[in-house]
């Protein structure tokens, strides 16, 4: 900063990436969820106005507070107005006028900043006081803070985009509204202490395609208004302090994904169909409705995978009512169009559901969860097929059932199905009557029970995340072993294989949903196997429509059946390696390794 | 320089109500007045700011040091006595 040296070393932090891209820029630091108090870095030439504005502040609070002490003593006596002449005292004491102008200058603040910052520090002294009745009094220098910081922000408010322009915003958190507000074309980027795939702030970022970090501990505190920071939302990288080299390493990078930006709205449009014309189906998986933006943005075929189970994390009364589900699932209709869209039933966890005597489950991966949980509380489960039924009048929608491992499940579940469906009837209420039901292929027993299962189901849709965990008994989030987490393992590709046989045997869709689906390497697999309808994060859809227009589907076909044999991880990943150049695409080349 | 050691009688002890009427009866004298718990004596508060008279945390009984330094300290420290032992009027 101007009139600063600090020289501080690169540093790294890692996150949860939930928006692809390289962003480069200031950070600005929003150090309240409602942006209202923003902590800006000022130059110094600026630090004395702001020591006016905030005397001009604490001027018009005194004010303010003696009208109010007037007002009280008229209608209830002097002797009410005590707490309100402390407040008044507090706004004229030098001791803290003096600290919030000294921390002005040290720290370059504005003056909402210092104001919150040194009152903070007074009411945690507060805190310690013993008797409770002092200890009270914290209360009244919050109101005297909170009093000034609204005039500061009132006359002279600074808006967070006006800020904000070009630069990187830093929380810890956000909420959806002060997100919501951004101009998407000054935010350069989004970092956040807390949050995950499916924050707000990850899901608005990825709507407008701007790249993002959240769940980078602390972020608040290492980073100051002003900083370089770069931020890598596809690695999950925040990069402080960045050393020349690197700053060059991500200008370019950035320059090469502008690049690639360009190519992927020219190529929008284009089918994603092989050099030997086999058409695939490129998809969307979407968590909420919100996400719909990036849907249409990327063009994809449909919704293969729209979770359900999401609804909960935005449901006011902490379940999600039948018009309710039903508003979200009509709009999905609606959005989607012809390519329709395949919504899975709750895959949730008994906790969710606050179930009177619910005991805590030791593993709750493979406890009363999803269709388990559907079938053994059925009120839920019905009123969710109630909304998805009534949905589906407006628009092509398919029912997906989690986590099945027994074609049991299914024939249940269906009989359930069936008889919302008739309930529905008798009510006289609009609805699909024949909705395509479909099972989700995610542990090994359902893999086994394939050919059972396609007897039943409409189409199946291939959870490879799962899936793998379960088949290679892997704990992704185990950082012991999630290196064993591997989708070129031999059993992985040989029981897709064995999905993708019976469904082709039994004449039946298969839709692969997992994150293979969205790894060019694995997808050349895949198409190779005999699946051709891919469902994947919406970002992902430009890389893959790319690969797929440039490889032949009998040389993916060659390459899958070879390696399907092989006896080790690490051979089917160097055979996979060695030949991808073969398959005539650079792309894929630089796309490995997988 | 006056010094004088007094003790906080008032049931409610140093709260907000009897902070500000000290520190604007302080306030109204030219001398610099600094009060300090007895029994933590090197932790001194100015009697001017309200800050830092309640985070003397002086609840009944609590033993106060006071000092005044300045044209008017006699005054003062006859003010602020007879406010103390008034028990800031209060009950």
């Amino acid at each position: 900063m101007r009139g600063l040296i600090r020289k501080l070393p690169e540093e790294r932090l890692e996150g949860i990436g939930v928006c692809p891209g390289v962003a480069i820029g200031n950070a600005f630091l929003v150090d309240d969820p409602r942006g209202r108090v923003v902590r800006v870095f000022l130059p110094k030439e600026q630090l004395e106005t702001e020591i006016f504005r905030f005397r001009e502040a604490a001027r018009a609070a005194q004010v303010q507070v003696k009208k109010d002490i007037e007002r009280v003593r008229a209608a209830l006596g002097s002797d009410h107005a005590y707490i309100l002449e402390a407040h008044l005292l507090m706004l004229q004491d030098r001791t803290l006028g003096r600290q919030i102008e000294n921390f002005i200058r040290v720290n370059h603040a504005n003056a909402e900043w210092a104001v919150r910052d040194v009152t903070q520090h007074l009411l945690e002294v507060y805190g310690q006081i013993e008797d409770e009745y002092l200890r009270e009094r914290g209360s009244d220098i919050e109101d005297v803070a909170h009093r000034i910081i609204k005039i500061l922000s009132g006359k002279e408010q600074r808006s967070l985009n006006e800020m904000a322009d070009n630069s990187i915003i830093v929380a810890g958190d956000l909420l959806p509204s002060v997100t919501a507000d951004l101009n998407p074309r000054k935010v350069l980027g989004f970092v956040t202490g807390i949050g995950g795939w499916t924050s707000h702030t990850a899901i608005i970022a990825r709507s407008v395609n701007i790249p993002a970090v959240v769940g980078v501990r602390d972020i608040t505190e290492r980073v100051r208004s002003g900083e370089t920071v770069i931020i890598d939302g596809a690695a999950g990288t925040v990069i402080l302090n960045p050393s020349p080299e690197t700053l060059i390493f991500y200008t370019e990078e950035r320059q090469r994904q502008r690049q690639q930006a360009l190519y992927d709205i020219e190529e929008r449009e284009l089918p994603a169909i092989t050099l030997d014309n086999h058409e695939a189906r490129l998809r969307a998986n979407i968590e909420l409705i919100e996400e719909i933006d990036s849907y249409q943005r990327f063009n994809a075929a449909g919704v293969g995978l729209y979770r359900s189970e999401f609804l909960y994390s935005q449901a006011e009364t902490g379940q999600p009512t039948e018009e309710e589900q039903y508003e979200a699932y009509k709009f999905l209709a609606g959005m989607v169009g012809d390519e329709g869209a395949v919504i899975r039933t709750f895959d949730l966890g008994g906790d969710k559901l606050h179930l009177d005597g619910f005991k805590t489950e030791r593993n709750p991966a493979i406890g009363l969860r999803a269709i388990r949980l559907s079938l053994s509380v059925e009120p839920v489960f019905r009123t969710q097929v109630r909304a998805i039924l009534r949905a589906a009048a407006h628009g092509d929608l398919k029912i997906l059932l989690p986590f099945v491992t027994n074609v049991d499940e299914v024939r249940q579940a269906k009989k359930i199905i069936a008889d919302v469906e008739r309930e529905l009837s008798d009510e006289h209420i609009l609805h699909e009557q024949r909705i395509e039901i479909g099972v989700m292929i995610e542990v090994p027993a359902a893999v086994m029970m394939a050919e059972a299962l396609a007897r039943e189901a409409d189409f199946f849709s291939l959870g490879t995340n799962d899936l793998i965990q379960s088949l290679l008994a892997v704990d992704r989030g185990n950082e012991n072993v999630s290196a064993l987490f591997d989708p070129m393992h031999p059993a992985v590709l040989r029981a897709v294989k064995m999905v993708a046989e019976a469904a082709d045997k039994m004449q039946i869709p298969v839709n692969v949903c997992g994150e293979m689906a969205s790894n060019p390497a694995q997808v050349i697999l895949l198409l190779g196997l005999g699946l051709r309808d891919l469902s994947m994060t919406p970002s992902a859809i430009p890389a893959i429509r790319r690969l797929v227009r440039s490889v032949k589907l009998t040389d993916a076909q060659a390459l899958a059946s070879h390696v399907l044999w092989m006896d080790t991880p690490a051979e089917v990943r160097h055979y996979v390696q060695a030949h991808l150049m073969d398959l005539g695409s650079e792309l894929l080349a630089a796309a490995y390794p997988g | 320089m006056q010094q004088r050691t007094v003790t906080i009688i008032n049931r409610l002890g140093l709260h907000a109500r009897a902070a500000a009427k000290l520190v604007k009866l302080a306030a109204r004298h030219k001398s610099r007045i600094t009060l300090a718990r007895a029994d933590a004596p090197q932790k001194s508060a100015d009697a001017k700011s309200i800050f830092s008279v309640l985070l003397l945390a002086a609840t009944q009984n609590t033993s106060i040091e006071i000092t005044v330094e300045g044209s008017d300290e006699e005054l003062a420290m006859e003010a602020l006595c007879r406010l103390i032992a008034d028990k800031f009027g209060e009950e």
